[in-house]
Order: C-alpha cells, then structure tokens, then sequence
C-alpha cells in the first residue's frame, strides 16, 4: 500500500467526519473569541502596549485551543475501536499517524484562521504574511507533537489531565521562536529571520522523531 | 541490616564527608561570602540528575528494542531519584540566587530548561501512575522519557537568546581554586554514589512491586482433570 495515499486517506475520513458532525471547529473558534475576552480583562490594553502584549495573547489561545483540538484526536477512534481495525490493515502507522497529523494541523489552521484576523480586528495588530507564516510553521511541528502524545494518552486513565502535562513542555521550544518571530513580525526588537530558521530546525526534528515513534505508540 | 541498607548507611555516611569538607575544607568566598558553599551541591545533584534521565534514556532505548523488563526497571527508577536530585538542583539554585541576583527566579536559558527537564521527567513518572501497569506503558513511557531528553537541550538551545545571567561552567575553565575544585570532585563523587545507590534502592523496590502485581494478575492454571472413564 503506498504510504502517502493511506496518510491521505486516512486524514480525508478525519476530515470528512468533523465536516458531517462539525463538532471541533464552532467549539474552538468560541474557545478562541473567549481567550481573547479573557485577554482583554486579564490585561489593560491601549493602542501603545497592544503590539507587546497580543504576541502572548495569540500564542496562549493557541496553545490552549491546540491541546482542546489534540485531546479529541483519538476520541471517536476510542469510542468507536477503529484505530485497532486500522492497524490490522497492511498500512503502516506511520502512513495512519502522518493522517491524523495532517488532519489535527488543519483543524489548527482553521483555528488560526479565526484567531489572526480576531486579534487584529480586537488588538489593531498587523495582520501580515510573516505572522502567517510564523504560525503556519509552528503549527507543523506542534500538531506532530500533539497528535503522538494524543495517541499516547488514548490509552491512559485520566488523559484530559495528562494530555497537557506532556505536551507543553515540548511545544515550548516552537513557543519560543515562533514566539519570537510573532514579536519581531509586530514591530519588537529581534530577529524574525533567525526566528524562522530555528522554527524550520524543529518542525524538521519533530516530524522526523514522531514518525520514528509513531509505530511504539500506536501498535498495541 | 541487609545490603541495601548497609549500601544506604553508605552512601549518607559519604554525604556527610561532602558535607564536611564544603563546611569545613573549601575556604570561603571572598564576594559571595558562605553562601556559595552552595555550589558544591548545586551543581553535583544537577550532574546526577542528567546521570539519572540518561538513564531513563538508555533504558527507554533499550525497551523498545528489546522489551527487556530490567531495562524498563532501569527507566522508572532513574526518572524518581532524577526527578529529586532536580529538585534538589532547583530549590538550592533559587536559595542561592536570591541573596546574589537578588530574586529566587529568572527567565534565564538555564534555569528555564532546568524546569522544563522537571516538568517533564514529572510528567513521565504521571504517566507511569496513570496508566495499567505492562508494555504498553512501559513502551509509552520509553517514548515519553526520549522525547524528554531531547527537548531539553533544544529548550536551552532556544533560549539563549535571552540575556543570561547563569554562570557558564567554571570548572573546565579552570577558574576555581584547589582547595575548592577538590571539594567539588569530592562531592560530586559522593553525590553520584548516592544517586547510584537511589536508583539500585529504587530498581529493587520496582522489581518487589513488578513481582506483586504479576503474582495478583496470574491465574494459576489448573489442568482439567481427565474425566473419569465410566465403567
């Protein structure tokens, strides 16, 4: 079975079933809007201090709306016992992890889709292709990450509380530079070049490590 | 007292010598005054708690390959003392640091990845709790404490960037004096003794527990009598 149509495959049904039930996407886009009101009253925002406080405001509502994305990967997979008929198929897991990947980052790109045009509309920060692009490359390696410690806790008792211990600690790197880049993309001191490669060095590192992984973690 | 204990008695036994020659030997600091005496600790109980999480490491490495329950053994021990001597390494750090930097903490490159090796070899042993003891989280876990030791040099990788305030290392550089260069040998050797001890203390208590568990999950599989033939 050739690897990169069974990825596809199996991102298109992951697809397909959100886009039937259409349960993530309003939740997380409310959750977004939400972070943001919270982000408002949290902080005394005026025209001087937006451009240093919405970077933080943006990588915090998506991280958080990443683990709410990441923690429901595997539900129906769970509810349902199709990712052990999944693996008895000739693919390998690989192929059905680099799926669920592909489809959990395009569930975060969408939430981004909401999130950069609310800050810019809430926080009259510049909404511009390198904030794009900062956020695209982090999402790449953070939904690899997310998505290996989603199947990782599918098998675990009390997953909604674990799912966030183990994987903040390893987004903090793509937080860091992105980070950075979100920053120096909005006018703060730093380098957004440096920003960028570093952010490519760890989606390269990340998908090459999860996909190492994917076949201890998803085999039963 | 069983050889466990003697090793024990041991090893506090030498930690008391460290504790005597940080106190008594090392001459004290003309700038900082007693409270560098720190250092001794500080910086032996982090150079064991990387020896322990490679431990875990190596371990992680060799479950996966080879499904070597001792091996697996190896990891949860390491990831329990590592944990402590961490943070050990962290609360000493922040003693330390108030009376010199002037607060307990700072965003620095050191000490963030310092917390987040905690965070994350807490997280490891979290998932050792919560999930039924077996292979399947022994191999989870394997891959958790992997991914642990790498991130942690890329967090530290990251953040250089910031200002950083942590002293680089001063011992290669040859900075120190001998009589306090001896006392940190002396103490780092000591501390790695007691780590060592730890984790065999620990593996000990793992392999008592692993028998448990097996001896309250098996079955005894009693063979069906042959049926008496009927006359």
């Amino acid at each position: 079975m050739n690897p990169f149509r069974v990825a596809l495959a199996v991102a298109r049904k992951d697809i397909r079933s959100e886009w039937r039930t259409r349960e993530m996407v309003p939740a997380l886009a409310q959750f977004i809007v939400l972070a943001l009101l919270i982000g408002n009253f949290g902080f005394h925002i005026d025209a001087r201090n937006a451009p240093a406080i919405a970077p933080g405001i943006l990588w915090l509502a998506l991280v958080f709306a990443g683990l709410v994305a990441f923690g429901r990967t595997f539900a129906a997979e769970r509810e349902q016992a199709s990712l052990e008929a999944m693996l008895m198929t000739p693919a390998s897991p690989v192929a059905i992890f680099a799926g669920k990947a592909i489809a959990a980052s395009l569930l975060l790109v969408i939430c981004e889709a909401v999130l950069l045009p609310a800050l810019t509309l809430f926080f009259g920060t510049p909404f511009t292709g390198d904030v794009v692009a900062a956020v695209l490359l982090a999402t790449v390696g953070m939904a690899a990450l997310g998505v290996m410690f989603a199947a990782i806790v599918a098998r675990v008792r009390a997953r909604e509380l674990l799912l966030p211990l183990l994987t903040l600690p390893l987004w903090i790197p793509f937080i860091v530079a992105g980070g950075q880049a979100v920053q120096s993309a909005m006018g703060l001191p730093g380098s957004y070049d440096q920003a960028i490669g570093l952010l490519i060095d760890f989606d390269i590192l990340f998908v090459v490590l999860t996909s190492l992984a994917a076949r201890f973690v998803l085999e039963e | 007292m069983n050889r466990y204990e003697r090793w024990a008695a041991a090893a506090a036994a030498l930690m008391l010598v460290a504790g005597a020659a940080i106190f008594l030997y090392a001459p004290t600091d003309y700038l900082q005054g007693p409270v560098q005496r720190i250092f001794y600790l500080h910086v032996s109980s982090a150079i064991a708690a990387y020896g322990c999480f490679a431990v875990v490491l190596v371990g992680g490495i060799i479950y996966l390959r080879t499904e070597s329950v001792i091996a697996d053994r190896f990891a949860r021990a390491g990831a329990l003392v590592g944990v402590v001597f961490t943070t050990v390494t962290l609360v000493m750090g922040m003693l330390w640091a108030k009376p010199i930097w002037g607060s307990f903490w700072t965003w620095d490159a050191r000490l963030t990845s310092t917390l987040v090796l905690w965070i994350i070899y807490a997280g490891y042993l979290l998932v050792r709790r919560l999930s039924d003891p077996g292979r399947q989280a022994a191999r989870l876990a394997a891959v958790v404490g992997i991914f642990g030791f790498i991130d942690v040099p890329v967090v530290h990788f990251s953040v250089t960037w910031w200002r950083t305030q942590h002293p680089g290392p001063i011992i290669v550089n040859d900075a120190l004096p001998a009589q306090m260069l001896t006392t940190f040998f002396l103490t780092m050797a000591c501390t790695l003794v007691l780590a060592a001890v730890m984790v065999w203390v620990r593996y000990r208590i793992e392999t008592l527990t692993d028998e448990r568990q097996h001896i309250a999950e098996a079955v005894p599989v009693v063979a069906a009598r042959e049926p008496e033939p009927v006359p």
